[in-house]
């Protein structure tokens, strides 16, 4: 599918590259820009987008980039593209770029589908006797029916996001670049385009991934890059870059939270509560029995949000934590902006004692909480086990050490 | 500490020329998407305004033609110099639209720029050669002094003006994503352009004290070729090359300032 691994070839390596945009408030800086340019000049008014990154990336690996809106990833993400030319610092791409940069990039909107599909191959590169072949393969990728022969500005986003994918994915590049395209698909097709991108990356292909979503960078990438304000603030294994990107916004928030910034937002958790597996309302459970949490998140945009589920003891030790952002899962949409969640929680080795469940509602990126509702269970049982739970073990007779 | 930014080419160089067609081809059919007649205005329009002309110039002016053109009517006389300018004059306009018209497309997709100011004046010459073929068609029916046989020639003396169209709209387009007053100040001086060159009147009704303005004006040189190959039956001259010279290197400033900007487009758009 993709060209064999090359041990060690570094298809994108970025040195030094930043990126200043020039500032234009008035009609005297736009005409000393453009003198500025003409001349070759460089002491202009700018804002400096992206500065100092390093950057190599080798055939077959994938690299998640997060950071938060405005941090340059989208620019970082063009320079790679090169649809931006670094102000600094080089960039060196080698390889056949596919940039989805933004849902419907490149399409024309008085245009069908067909049509787009010929135009953007004929942006990437491609003869019409090449497009022609490919077509077939594209429309079915992005499976948007009869709709293929209707202009683009009567599809809606998803529909736009699916041929855009389509289109390409289509030519399996050496390096491709997407920019948070994932996020608005339907569920059916996420799943597909996480398929193929497992796929593409098994068979050597190179991802720069963009995204909120720290699940889609922990599936997708090995490495991920934390872009600060224009700056690589940490960059490393996907894991735990993702983790210190999610800690720094607790930090955040609780410091937005101590501060006194009320969550205006409204994202919270309608009802929480406990049952036995059969459905009925429990606080009481034998040690060892199902416990099912049953939450309906009310979330304003409409988005569905994460429910992030905590245990801890009655002292305030925890127990176990999740959050539903870690599977491609998805919430029951009961109505707009009503979203329900089940959790079950089968034979837990919680040692009997009392503890607190907590319901947690984040929002739709799962990098921000918003309400948390608490329920209390009494695991009921007899043992002189010790802890929080109840390791599995064996107790055998013991032996002679072996040599003595 | 700046080192020069730069990016070598995708290994695999990709054939630019099948996508400045498509940009032509797009020009072409969107400029009357959703229009009924299509392209039947590319061709009303300037029978519209040859018609003006020719009844202002020839019925109220009355413009006497010189005497190597005396068997053809002054509508002849206008149309032959009047596809082409509209060529021109809509390539360059085009051409500086191009750059703004497609802001979405230079924003996410790396390409180079320069092919949609191509595209915006092959669109513009290939509509308006077919109007300007039939225009010469139907008078050479109506029995005017007109060589079918010099079109050849004529598409040939086309190639210096259009290099000069796309020259200036390349320029033009280069300028106007950074300065939106370009396009106000390109009408106004396109429309002195037409009536400060031979274009509506023969170069003959020039005064003398003005000849030098003829000599270095290459629209205005280029018009009178036009008539003086179709109606004269002249063959290429010394002052071709030079003409040709000329718009070659208008063509080659204006990409030059171009391609100084077109990296820059991105951070303007």
């Amino acid at each position: 599918m993709v060209a064999p691994a090359v041990d060690g070839a570094a298809l994108v390596r970025l040195e030094g590259v930043a990126k200043d945009y020039p500032k234009l408030s008035t009609g005297g800086d736009r005409l000393r820009t453009l003198a500025a340019l003409l001349l070759r000049l460089r002491d202009l008014p700018h804002f400096t987008a992206l500065d100092g990154i390093d950057l190599e990336v080798r055939r077959g690996e994938s690299l998640g980039i997060v950071g938060e809106n405005g941090a340059g990833k989208s620019t970082l993400l063009k320079i790679v593209a090169g649809v931006v030319r670094p102000t600094r610092g080089t960039a060196r791409v080698l390889g056949r770029v596919g940039a989805l940069l933004e849902l419907g990039s490149g399409f024309h909107p008085d245009y069908t589908g067909r049509e787009n599909i010929y135009l953007s191959s004929a942006l990437m590169g491609l003869t019409r006797r090449e497009a022609r072949a490919k077509v077939g393969a594209i429309v079915d990728f992005a499976d948007i029916g009869a709709h293929i022969d209707e202009p683009i500005k009567h599809y809606s986003s998803g529909m736009t996001v699916r041929l855009g994918f389509a289109v390409a994915t289509a030519l399996t590049p050496d390096v491709l670049i997407t920019d948070e395209v994932l996020a608005v698909g339907d569920e059916s097709f996420q799943k597909k385009c996480i398929q193929w991108l497992e796929q593409y990356l098994a068979g050597g292909g190179t991802l720069l991934l963009c995204s909120h979503s720290m699940y889609h960078v922990q599936t997708l990438c090995r490495e991920a890059l934390w872009i600060h304000h224009g700056r690589a603030r940490l960059h490393g294994n996907a894991f735990d870059v993702t983790r210190e990107y999610l800690t720094y916004h607790e930090e955040k928030r609780r410091a937005e939270e101590a501060s006194g910034a009320p969550s205006a937002h409204g994202l919270r958790v309608e009802s929480a509560r406990i049952e036995k597996a059969d459905g009925a309302e429990a606080a009481r459970f034998d040690a060892g029995e199902d416990i099912v949490l049953q939450a309906i998140v009310h979330e304003p945009d409409d988005r569905a949000p994460v429910l992030m589920v905590g245990i801890v003891r009655a002292d305030g030790t925890p127990v176990y934590g999740t959050h539903s952002n870690d599977t491609a899962f998805r919430p029951l949409r009961l109505e707009a902006c009503r979203y329900a969640f089940r959790f079950h929680l089968k034979a837990p080795a919680l040692i009997p004692g009392k503890y607190v469940i907590g319901a947690h509602a984040l929002d739709a990126e799962g990098l921000r909480l918003f309400h948390s509702v608490k329920n209390e269970v009494v695991v009921t049982g007899q043992t002189r086990d010790y802890g929080l739970v109840r390791l599995e073990h064996q107790w055998l007779p013991g032996e002679e050490p072996a040599g003595r | 500490m700046t080192s020069v930014p730069e990016r070598t080419p995708a290994a695999a160089q990709p054939r630019w020329t099948w996508l400045a067609l498509s940009f032509a081809r797009r020009e072409i059919t969107n400029r009357y998407a959703g229009s009924v007649s299509g392209l039947a205005w590319t061709l009303l329009h300037p029978l519209a305004q040859l018609a003006i002309y020719a009844f202002v110039f020839s019925q109220v002016f009355r413009v006497a033609l010189p005497p190597e053109y005396a068997g053809a009517a002054y509508t002849t006389f206008v149309a032959l110099a009047l596809w082409p300018w509209i060529m021109f004059t809509e390539g360059v306009q085009r051409a500086m639209g191009s750059i703004g018209a497609n802001a979405g497309l230079i924003r996410k997709v790396a390409f180079p720029h320069r092919l949609l100011v191509y595209a915006a004046v092959l669109a513009s010459v290939a509509v308006h050669s077919v109007g300007f073929v039939a225009v010469i068609v139907v008078l050479k029916a109506m029995g005017e002094p007109l060589r079918l046989s010099a079109l050849p020639l004529a598409f040939i003396l086309l190639v210096p003006y259009m290099l000069l169209a796309a020259g200036l709209g390349a320029a033009l387009a280069a300028f106007q994503t950074m300065l939106r007053d370009v396009e106000h100040a390109v009408g106004i001086v396109l429309a002195m352009v037409l009536y400060a060159s031979p274009i509506l009147y023969p170069a003959s009704l020039v005064p003398a004290s003005l000849h030098w303005w003829l000599e270095v004006n290459p629209v205005a040189w280029l018009s009178e070729r036009m008539r003086e190959v179709l109606i004269g039956g002249s063959g290429l001259v010394a002052g071709d090359l030079v003409a040709a010279a000329g718009c070659a290197a208008a063509f080659a400033a204006g990409l030059w300032v171009f391609n100084r900007i077109s990296p820059h487009f991105e951070d303007f758009l």
